[in-house]
Protein backbone atom coordinates (compact mmCIF):
# COMPACT_ATOMS: atom_id res chain seq x y z
CA UNK A 1 0.00 0.00 0.00
CA UNK A 2 1.48 3.53 -0.93
CA UNK A 3 1.39 5.88 1.71
CA UNK A 4 1.15 9.59 0.81
CA UNK A 5 3.33 12.07 2.13
CA UNK A 6 1.54 14.90 4.07
CA UNK A 7 2.80 17.11 1.19
CA UNK A 8 0.27 15.66 -1.36
CA UNK A 9 -2.11 15.08 1.06
CA UNK A 10 -2.51 18.72 1.53
CA UNK A 11 -2.12 18.92 -2.19
CA UNK A 12 -5.08 16.60 -2.43
CA UNK A 13 -7.36 18.63 0.28
CA UNK A 14 -6.89 22.26 -1.06
CA UNK A 15 -7.34 20.81 -5.03
CA UNK A 16 -10.94 19.71 -3.32
CA UNK A 17 -11.51 23.04 -1.35
CA UNK A 18 -11.16 25.00 -4.65
CA UNK A 19 -13.19 22.01 -6.69
CA UNK A 20 -15.86 22.65 -4.05
CA UNK A 21 -15.67 26.50 -4.33
CA UNK A 22 -15.36 26.34 -8.07
CA UNK A 23 -18.76 24.63 -7.52
CA UNK A 24 -20.60 27.08 -5.52
CA UNK A 25 -19.67 29.68 -7.91
CA UNK A 26 -21.08 27.45 -10.95
CA UNK A 27 -23.98 26.72 -8.92
CA UNK A 28 -24.88 30.53 -8.72
CA UNK A 29 -24.35 31.23 -12.75
CA UNK A 30 -26.54 29.35 -15.61
CA UNK A 31 -25.39 27.75 -18.44
CA UNK A 32 -24.66 30.76 -21.39
CA UNK A 33 -27.55 30.31 -23.96
CA UNK A 34 -29.73 28.50 -22.43
CA UNK A 35 -33.23 30.11 -20.58
CA UNK A 36 -34.36 27.41 -18.80
CA UNK A 37 -32.41 27.70 -15.23
CA UNK A 38 -33.09 24.38 -14.22
CA UNK A 39 -31.26 22.81 -16.60
CA UNK A 40 -28.14 23.12 -14.90
CA UNK A 41 -25.23 20.30 -13.49
CA UNK A 42 -24.98 19.37 -9.86
CA UNK A 43 -21.78 20.12 -9.42
CA UNK A 44 -21.56 19.11 -6.11
CA UNK A 45 -22.48 15.87 -7.24
CA UNK A 46 -20.47 15.56 -10.14
CA UNK A 47 -17.20 16.80 -7.57
CA UNK A 48 -18.36 14.28 -5.45
CA UNK A 49 -18.82 11.56 -7.61
CA UNK A 50 -15.24 12.44 -9.47
CA UNK A 51 -13.42 12.58 -5.95
CA UNK A 52 -14.82 8.67 -4.33
CA UNK A 53 -13.87 7.30 -7.98
CA UNK A 54 -10.20 8.45 -7.85
CA UNK A 55 -10.04 9.47 -4.47
CA UNK A 56 -12.21 7.30 -2.39
CA UNK A 57 -9.57 6.34 0.55
CA UNK A 58 -9.43 10.17 1.17
CA UNK A 59 -13.06 10.09 1.97
CA UNK A 60 -15.21 8.60 4.72
CA UNK A 61 -18.44 8.51 5.17
CA UNK A 62 -18.60 10.84 8.15
CA UNK A 63 -16.38 13.55 5.80
CA UNK A 64 -19.05 13.02 3.22
CA UNK A 65 -22.21 14.15 5.47
CA UNK A 66 -20.45 16.82 6.58
CA UNK A 67 -19.83 17.99 3.29
CA UNK A 68 -23.37 17.14 2.48
CA UNK A 69 -24.72 19.48 5.14
CA UNK A 70 -22.59 22.33 3.76
CA UNK A 71 -23.77 21.89 0.37
CA UNK A 72 -27.27 21.83 1.77
CA UNK A 73 -26.32 25.17 3.28
CA UNK A 74 -25.71 26.93 -0.12
CA UNK A 75 -27.74 25.48 -2.29
CA UNK A 76 -29.76 22.29 -0.67
CA UNK A 77 -33.33 22.20 0.18
CA UNK A 78 -33.71 19.69 2.88
CA UNK A 79 -30.87 19.71 5.41
CA UNK A 80 -29.38 15.98 5.26
CA UNK A 81 -30.61 15.59 1.74
CA UNK A 82 -27.22 15.70 -0.13
CA UNK A 83 -25.29 14.23 2.72
CA UNK A 84 -27.75 10.73 2.02
CA UNK A 85 -26.85 11.12 -1.65
CA UNK A 86 -23.28 11.39 -1.19
CA UNK A 87 -23.16 8.53 0.96
CA UNK A 88 -25.30 6.44 -1.12
CA UNK A 89 -22.71 6.73 -3.97
CA UNK A 90 -20.54 5.74 -1.72
CA UNK A 91 -21.90 2.74 -1.07
CA UNK A 92 -22.89 2.32 -4.34
CA UNK A 93 -18.84 2.59 -5.49
CA UNK A 94 -17.96 0.01 -2.63
CA UNK A 95 -19.85 -2.32 -3.35
CA UNK A 96 -19.40 -1.92 -7.32
CA UNK A 97 -15.97 -2.10 -6.67
CA UNK A 98 -16.02 -5.19 -4.24
CA UNK A 99 -17.78 -7.03 -7.34
CA UNK A 100 -16.07 -6.04 -9.98
CA UNK A 101 -12.83 -5.16 -11.45
CA UNK A 102 -12.74 -1.84 -13.05
CA UNK A 103 -9.43 -0.58 -14.60
CA UNK A 104 -10.08 0.63 -18.22
CA UNK A 105 -11.08 4.10 -18.73
CA UNK A 106 -14.44 3.19 -20.09
CA UNK A 107 -15.60 1.18 -16.92
CA UNK A 108 -14.59 4.56 -15.14
CA UNK A 109 -16.57 6.18 -17.00
CA UNK A 110 -19.78 4.17 -17.34
CA UNK A 111 -19.37 4.33 -13.40
CA UNK A 112 -19.16 7.67 -13.18
CA UNK A 113 -22.32 7.74 -14.87
CA UNK A 114 -24.16 5.14 -13.11
CA UNK A 115 -23.13 6.78 -9.75
CA UNK A 116 -24.38 9.87 -11.12
CA UNK A 117 -27.87 8.71 -12.38
CA UNK A 118 -28.59 6.57 -8.95
CA UNK A 119 -27.40 9.71 -6.94
CA UNK A 120 -29.99 11.59 -8.59
CA UNK A 121 -32.76 8.93 -8.13
CA UNK A 122 -32.14 9.38 -4.58
CA UNK A 123 -32.40 12.51 -5.16
CA UNK A 124 -35.61 12.50 -6.86
CA UNK A 125 -37.12 10.24 -4.38
CA UNK A 126 -36.09 12.06 -1.61
CA UNK A 127 -37.22 14.76 -3.23
CA UNK A 128 -40.52 13.77 -4.16
CA UNK A 129 -41.15 12.17 -0.75
CA UNK A 130 -40.96 15.73 1.31
CA UNK A 131 -43.30 17.65 -0.90
CA UNK A 132 -40.48 18.76 -3.21
CA UNK A 133 -41.46 18.33 -7.32
CA UNK A 134 -38.54 17.35 -9.22
CA UNK A 135 -39.95 16.51 -12.81
CA UNK A 136 -38.49 13.29 -13.69
CA UNK A 137 -37.42 14.08 -17.79
CA UNK A 138 -35.30 17.27 -15.59
CA UNK A 139 -33.56 14.77 -13.64
CA UNK A 140 -32.69 12.67 -16.79
CA UNK A 141 -31.67 15.81 -18.35
CA UNK A 142 -29.28 16.94 -15.54
CA UNK A 143 -27.82 13.80 -15.09
CA UNK A 144 -26.27 13.92 -18.54
CA UNK A 145 -25.06 17.47 -17.88
CA UNK A 146 -23.87 16.34 -14.22
CA UNK A 147 -21.86 13.94 -16.12
CA UNK A 148 -20.13 16.02 -18.43
CA UNK A 149 -18.92 18.10 -15.65
CA UNK A 150 -17.94 15.17 -13.40
CA UNK A 151 -15.61 14.41 -16.87
CA UNK A 152 -13.83 17.90 -16.71
CA UNK A 153 -13.49 17.17 -12.78
CA UNK A 154 -11.93 14.06 -13.30
CA UNK A 155 -9.50 16.00 -15.90
CA UNK A 156 -8.74 18.44 -12.87
CA UNK A 157 -8.17 15.89 -10.29
CA UNK A 158 -5.90 13.66 -12.52
CA UNK A 159 -3.65 16.31 -13.72
CA UNK A 160 -3.19 17.89 -10.42
CA UNK A 161 -2.46 15.00 -8.19
CA UNK A 162 -0.85 13.09 -10.65
CA UNK A 163 3.12 13.16 -10.15
CA UNK B 1 11.68 -13.46 -17.30
CA UNK B 2 8.90 -12.44 -15.36
CA UNK B 3 7.22 -9.19 -15.97
CA UNK B 4 4.58 -6.63 -14.51
CA UNK B 5 1.98 -6.16 -16.43
CA UNK B 6 1.05 -2.73 -14.87
CA UNK B 7 1.82 -0.46 -12.41
CA UNK B 8 -1.51 -0.50 -11.16
CA UNK B 9 -2.71 -2.57 -8.13
CA UNK B 10 -3.95 -5.67 -9.97
CA UNK B 11 -6.22 -7.14 -7.43
CA UNK B 12 -9.22 -9.23 -8.27
CA UNK B 13 -11.13 -8.89 -4.77
CA UNK B 14 -11.53 -6.06 -2.52
CA UNK B 15 -11.04 -6.99 1.25
CA UNK B 16 -11.59 -3.10 2.54
CA UNK B 17 -14.32 -3.37 5.16
CA UNK B 18 -17.19 -1.09 5.04
CA UNK B 19 -18.33 0.79 7.73
CA UNK B 20 -21.57 -0.40 7.74
CA UNK B 21 -22.62 0.38 11.45
CA UNK B 22 -21.62 4.29 10.24
CA UNK B 23 -23.59 4.01 7.26
CA UNK B 24 -26.87 3.03 8.48
CA UNK B 25 -26.40 5.45 11.45
CA UNK B 26 -26.16 8.48 9.58
CA UNK B 27 -28.69 7.16 6.68
CA UNK B 28 -30.72 7.51 9.74
CA UNK B 29 -29.64 10.59 11.07
CA UNK B 30 -30.20 12.30 7.49
CA UNK B 31 -33.08 10.59 6.97
CA UNK B 32 -34.48 12.37 10.30
CA UNK B 33 -32.84 15.67 9.86
CA UNK B 34 -34.98 15.71 6.19
CA UNK B 35 -38.00 14.83 8.17
CA UNK B 36 -37.72 17.29 11.00
CA UNK B 37 -36.28 20.05 8.64
CA UNK B 38 -39.35 19.40 6.37
CA UNK B 39 -41.91 20.02 9.72
CA UNK B 40 -39.73 22.88 11.35
CA UNK B 41 -38.20 24.22 8.32
CA UNK B 42 -34.91 24.41 10.04
CA UNK B 43 -33.10 24.62 6.97
CA UNK B 44 -34.93 28.27 6.30
CA UNK B 45 -33.69 29.30 9.36
CA UNK B 46 -30.30 28.80 9.41
CA UNK B 47 -29.99 29.72 5.95
CA UNK B 48 -31.95 33.80 6.42
CA UNK B 49 -28.97 34.09 9.30
CA UNK B 50 -26.64 32.94 7.08
CA UNK B 51 -27.11 34.55 4.35
CA UNK B 52 -25.14 37.31 5.86
CA UNK B 53 -22.08 34.72 4.35
CA UNK B 54 -24.04 33.67 1.21
CA UNK B 55 -25.03 37.27 -0.12
CA UNK B 56 -22.05 38.94 -0.61
CA UNK B 57 -20.81 35.75 -2.13
CA UNK B 58 -23.35 35.41 -4.81
CA UNK B 59 -23.04 39.35 -5.34
CA UNK B 60 -19.19 39.02 -5.82
CA UNK B 61 -20.58 35.86 -8.56
CA UNK B 62 -23.23 37.86 -10.05
CA UNK B 63 -21.11 41.12 -10.16
CA UNK B 64 -19.28 40.77 -13.71
CA UNK B 65 -22.52 39.87 -15.27
CA UNK B 66 -24.05 42.90 -13.85
CA UNK B 67 -20.99 44.95 -14.38
CA UNK B 68 -21.34 43.77 -18.30
CA UNK B 69 -25.43 44.81 -18.27
CA UNK B 70 -24.59 48.01 -16.63
CA UNK B 71 -22.04 48.60 -19.72
CA UNK B 72 -24.65 47.91 -22.41
CA UNK B 73 -27.35 50.06 -20.72
CA UNK B 74 -24.65 52.58 -20.26
CA UNK B 75 -23.76 52.53 -24.35
CA UNK B 76 -26.83 52.44 -25.71
CA UNK B 77 -27.10 55.15 -28.47
CA UNK B 78 -28.71 58.25 -27.65
CA UNK B 79 -31.47 57.42 -30.51
CA UNK B 80 -32.22 54.04 -29.08
CA UNK B 81 -32.86 56.60 -25.59
CA UNK B 82 -34.69 59.31 -27.63
CA UNK B 83 -37.41 56.31 -29.07
CA UNK B 84 -37.53 55.34 -25.68
CA UNK B 85 -38.21 58.53 -24.32
CA UNK B 86 -41.20 59.07 -26.73
CA UNK B 87 -42.85 55.88 -26.01
CA UNK B 88 -42.56 56.72 -22.14
CA UNK B 89 -44.38 60.12 -23.07
CA UNK B 90 -46.85 57.95 -24.68
CA UNK B 91 -47.57 55.63 -22.09
CA UNK B 92 -47.54 58.28 -19.41
CA UNK B 93 -50.14 60.29 -21.52
CA UNK B 94 -52.50 57.14 -22.02
CA UNK B 95 -51.95 56.07 -18.19
CA UNK B 96 -53.01 59.88 -16.59
CA UNK B 97 -56.17 59.22 -18.77
CA UNK B 98 -56.58 55.95 -17.44
CA UNK B 99 -55.98 57.31 -14.41
CA UNK B 100 -58.71 59.95 -14.53
CA UNK B 101 -60.88 57.12 -15.54
CA UNK B 102 -59.49 55.23 -12.35
CA UNK B 103 -60.46 57.89 -10.05
CA UNK B 104 -63.94 58.27 -11.41
CA UNK B 105 -64.69 54.46 -11.32
CA UNK B 106 -63.14 54.26 -7.54
CA UNK B 107 -65.49 57.12 -6.11
CA UNK B 108 -68.43 55.09 -8.47
CA UNK B 109 -67.24 51.96 -6.70
CA UNK B 110 -67.21 53.79 -3.20
CA UNK B 111 -71.01 55.04 -4.02
CA UNK B 112 -72.16 51.78 -4.91
CA UNK B 113 -70.50 49.55 -2.02
CA UNK B 114 -71.60 52.22 0.47
CA UNK B 115 -74.75 51.77 -1.70
CA UNK B 116 -74.88 48.02 -1.67
CA UNK B 117 -73.58 48.42 2.35
CA UNK B 118 -70.41 46.40 1.26
CA UNK B 119 -68.56 46.49 4.18
CA UNK B 120 -65.03 43.93 2.96
CA UNK B 121 -61.81 46.46 1.73
CA UNK B 122 -59.18 46.04 0.75
CA UNK B 123 -55.77 47.53 2.60
CA UNK B 124 -52.96 46.79 0.40
CA UNK B 125 -49.50 47.68 2.39
CA UNK B 126 -46.44 47.54 0.22
CA UNK B 127 -42.74 47.80 0.65
CA UNK B 128 -40.82 48.85 -2.21
CA UNK B 129 -37.51 47.61 -3.06
CA UNK B 130 -35.24 47.12 -5.87
CA UNK B 131 -34.10 43.88 -7.64
CA UNK B 132 -30.26 43.26 -6.89
CA UNK B 133 -29.52 39.69 -8.19
CA UNK B 134 -31.53 37.93 -10.64
CA UNK B 135 -29.89 34.76 -10.29
CA UNK B 136 -29.88 30.91 -10.15
CA UNK B 137 -29.07 28.73 -6.82
CA UNK B 138 -28.24 25.03 -7.96
CA UNK B 139 -30.76 25.08 -10.87
CA UNK B 140 -33.22 27.24 -9.11
CA UNK B 141 -34.38 30.52 -10.13
CA UNK B 142 -34.31 32.89 -7.39
CA UNK B 143 -34.81 36.92 -6.96
CA UNK B 144 -32.76 38.60 -4.24
CA UNK B 145 -34.45 42.23 -3.68
CA UNK B 146 -32.89 44.70 -1.16
CA UNK B 147 -35.01 44.75 1.61
CA UNK B 148 -35.11 42.16 4.92
CA UNK B 149 -36.41 41.30 7.65
CA UNK B 150 -35.73 44.98 9.20
CA UNK B 151 -38.23 46.45 6.62
CA UNK B 152 -41.08 44.25 8.21
CA UNK B 153 -41.32 41.54 4.72
CA UNK B 154 -42.39 38.62 5.75
CA UNK B 155 -41.82 35.38 4.55
CA UNK B 156 -44.38 34.30 2.23
CA UNK B 157 -45.38 37.86 1.45
CA UNK B 158 -46.78 38.34 -2.86
CA UNK B 159 -44.22 40.61 -5.12
CA UNK B 160 -45.70 42.26 -7.70
CA UNK B 161 -44.24 44.85 -9.85
CA UNK B 162 -46.21 47.33 -12.43
CA UNK B 163 -46.27 44.59 -14.58
CA UNK B 164 -48.03 42.29 -12.40
CA UNK B 165 -47.32 39.62 -10.16
CA UNK B 166 -43.56 38.30 -9.66
CA UNK B 167 -43.92 35.75 -7.17
CA UNK B 168 -43.51 35.18 -3.11
CA UNK B 169 -40.66 35.86 -0.59
CA UNK B 170 -39.06 32.46 0.68
CA UNK B 171 -36.27 33.73 2.21
CA UNK B 172 -35.74 36.85 4.83
CA UNK B 173 -32.32 37.85 6.24
CA UNK B 174 -31.90 41.43 8.11
CA UNK B 175 -31.26 43.17 4.76
CA UNK B 176 -32.50 40.90 2.04
CA UNK B 177 -35.31 38.76 0.80
CA UNK B 178 -35.07 35.87 -1.80
CA UNK B 179 -37.96 35.58 -4.18
CA UNK B 180 -39.42 32.15 -5.93
CA UNK B 181 -40.47 33.65 -8.88
CA UNK B 182 -43.95 32.40 -10.31
CA UNK B 183 -42.68 30.63 -13.41
CA UNK B 184 -40.91 28.96 -10.72
CA UNK B 185 -42.01 25.31 -10.49
CA UNK B 186 -42.65 24.70 -6.90
CA UNK B 187 -45.46 28.09 -7.33
CA UNK B 188 -49.23 28.11 -7.54
CA UNK B 189 -51.12 30.85 -7.74
CA UNK B 190 -55.23 30.77 -7.71
CA UNK B 191 -56.29 32.60 -10.54
CA UNK B 192 -59.41 34.20 -12.84
CA UNK B 193 -59.59 34.70 -16.35
CA UNK B 194 -60.34 38.26 -16.95
CA UNK B 195 -63.59 37.85 -18.53
CA UNK B 196 -64.60 34.46 -16.48
CA UNK B 197 -65.67 34.10 -12.98
CA UNK B 198 -63.85 30.09 -12.69
CA UNK B 199 -61.02 29.81 -10.33
CA UNK B 200 -57.89 28.33 -11.42
CA UNK B 201 -54.65 27.24 -9.99
CA UNK B 202 -51.55 28.02 -11.98
CA UNK B 203 -48.37 26.17 -11.32
CA UNK B 204 -44.92 27.27 -12.64
CA UNK B 205 -43.23 24.84 -15.33
CA UNK B 206 -39.74 25.86 -14.25
CA UNK B 207 -39.38 27.20 -17.34
CA UNK B 208 -40.01 30.92 -17.75
CA UNK B 209 -43.98 30.19 -18.11
CA UNK B 210 -46.99 29.19 -16.20
CA UNK B 211 -49.10 26.09 -16.99
CA UNK B 212 -52.69 25.24 -16.22
CA UNK B 213 -52.27 21.49 -16.43
CA UNK B 214 -55.30 20.09 -17.07
CA UNK B 215 -58.08 22.78 -17.88
CA UNK B 216 -61.41 21.53 -18.89
CA UNK B 217 -62.13 21.86 -23.06
CA UNK B 218 -65.66 22.58 -22.30
CA UNK B 219 -64.54 25.83 -21.01
CA UNK B 220 -63.88 28.48 -23.25
CA UNK B 221 -60.16 29.85 -23.50
CA UNK B 222 -57.99 31.83 -26.43
CA UNK B 223 -54.68 32.71 -27.06
CA UNK B 224 -54.10 36.29 -25.59
CA UNK B 225 -56.81 35.80 -22.79
CA UNK B 226 -55.64 37.20 -19.61
CA UNK B 227 -55.37 36.03 -16.33
CA UNK B 228 -55.35 37.73 -12.88
CA UNK B 229 -55.15 36.70 -9.32
CA UNK B 230 -58.70 35.74 -8.00
CA UNK B 231 -57.90 36.95 -4.16
CA UNK B 232 -58.99 32.92 -3.37
CA UNK B 233 -57.21 32.09 -0.08
CA UNK B 234 -55.96 35.59 1.00
CA UNK B 235 -52.33 35.71 0.00
CA UNK B 236 -53.00 38.21 -3.18
CA UNK B 237 -55.27 41.08 -3.46
CA UNK B 238 -57.70 39.85 -6.54
CA UNK B 239 -56.92 41.43 -9.81
CA UNK B 240 -53.15 41.33 -10.11
CA UNK B 241 -51.68 41.06 -13.80
CA UNK B 242 -50.10 37.12 -14.00
CA UNK B 243 -49.62 36.71 -17.64
CA UNK B 244 -51.29 35.97 -21.05
CA UNK B 245 -52.23 32.61 -22.46
CA UNK B 246 -49.95 31.47 -25.63
CA UNK B 247 -50.24 27.99 -26.58
CA UNK B 248 -53.70 25.60 -25.88
CA UNK B 249 -52.16 21.96 -26.23
CA UNK B 250 -54.27 19.04 -26.32
CA UNK B 251 -53.78 16.45 -23.57
CA UNK B 252 -54.18 12.62 -23.51
CA UNK B 253 -57.59 13.00 -22.52
CA UNK B 254 -60.32 14.11 -24.71
CA UNK B 255 -61.87 16.15 -21.71
CA UNK B 256 -59.39 18.42 -20.79
CA UNK B 257 -56.23 20.75 -22.60
CA UNK B 258 -53.25 21.69 -21.32
CA UNK B 259 -52.72 26.11 -21.23
CA UNK B 260 -49.69 27.50 -20.99
CA UNK B 261 -49.23 31.21 -20.16
CA UNK B 262 -46.39 33.56 -20.44
CA UNK B 263 -46.26 35.97 -17.31
CA UNK B 264 -46.31 39.55 -17.84
CA UNK B 265 -43.85 40.47 -15.85
CA UNK B 266 -40.24 39.37 -16.08
CA UNK B 267 -37.11 39.44 -13.81
CA UNK B 268 -34.56 40.47 -16.15
CA UNK B 269 -36.82 43.41 -17.10
CA UNK B 270 -37.72 45.55 -14.19
CA UNK B 271 -36.00 46.21 -11.27
CA UNK B 272 -38.57 47.66 -8.83
CA UNK B 273 -40.73 45.65 -7.03
CA UNK B 274 -43.65 46.04 -4.04
CA UNK B 275 -43.59 43.27 -1.34
CA UNK B 276 -47.17 43.63 -0.03
CA UNK B 277 -49.05 42.79 3.49
CA UNK B 278 -52.38 42.43 2.97
CA UNK B 279 -54.51 43.42 5.86
CA UNK B 280 -58.34 42.85 5.86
Amino acid sequence: MIKKTILEQRKERALFIILFLISIILSNIGILGIENSNMMPDYFIALITAYIINKGSDLNIYKLVIIGLIVDLFVGQLLGQYGLVFICIYLLYFIIKKILVIKSTQQLFSLGFFLITSSFLVLWATSLSHGLFISFNLIFIQSILTFIAYLFFNIFIKKFTSN
Amino acid sequence: MVTKASKGNLKLFNRDSFPLVSFVTLFILCLVMMGVDYRQQILKNIKSKFSIVTSPITYLINLPADIFINLKDTFISKNLLKEKIETLEQANHILSIAVQENKLLTSENKLLRNTLKIKKDFNIVGVTAEIILPNIKNGHSIITINKGSKNNIKIGSAVINNAGLVGQIINTSESYSEVMPITSEDYAVPAIMNNSKENIILYGNGNGELEIPLFPSSSSILINDNFVTSGAGGLYPKGINIGRVVEIKSTTSPKFNSIMITPLSQPTTFTQITVIDIKK
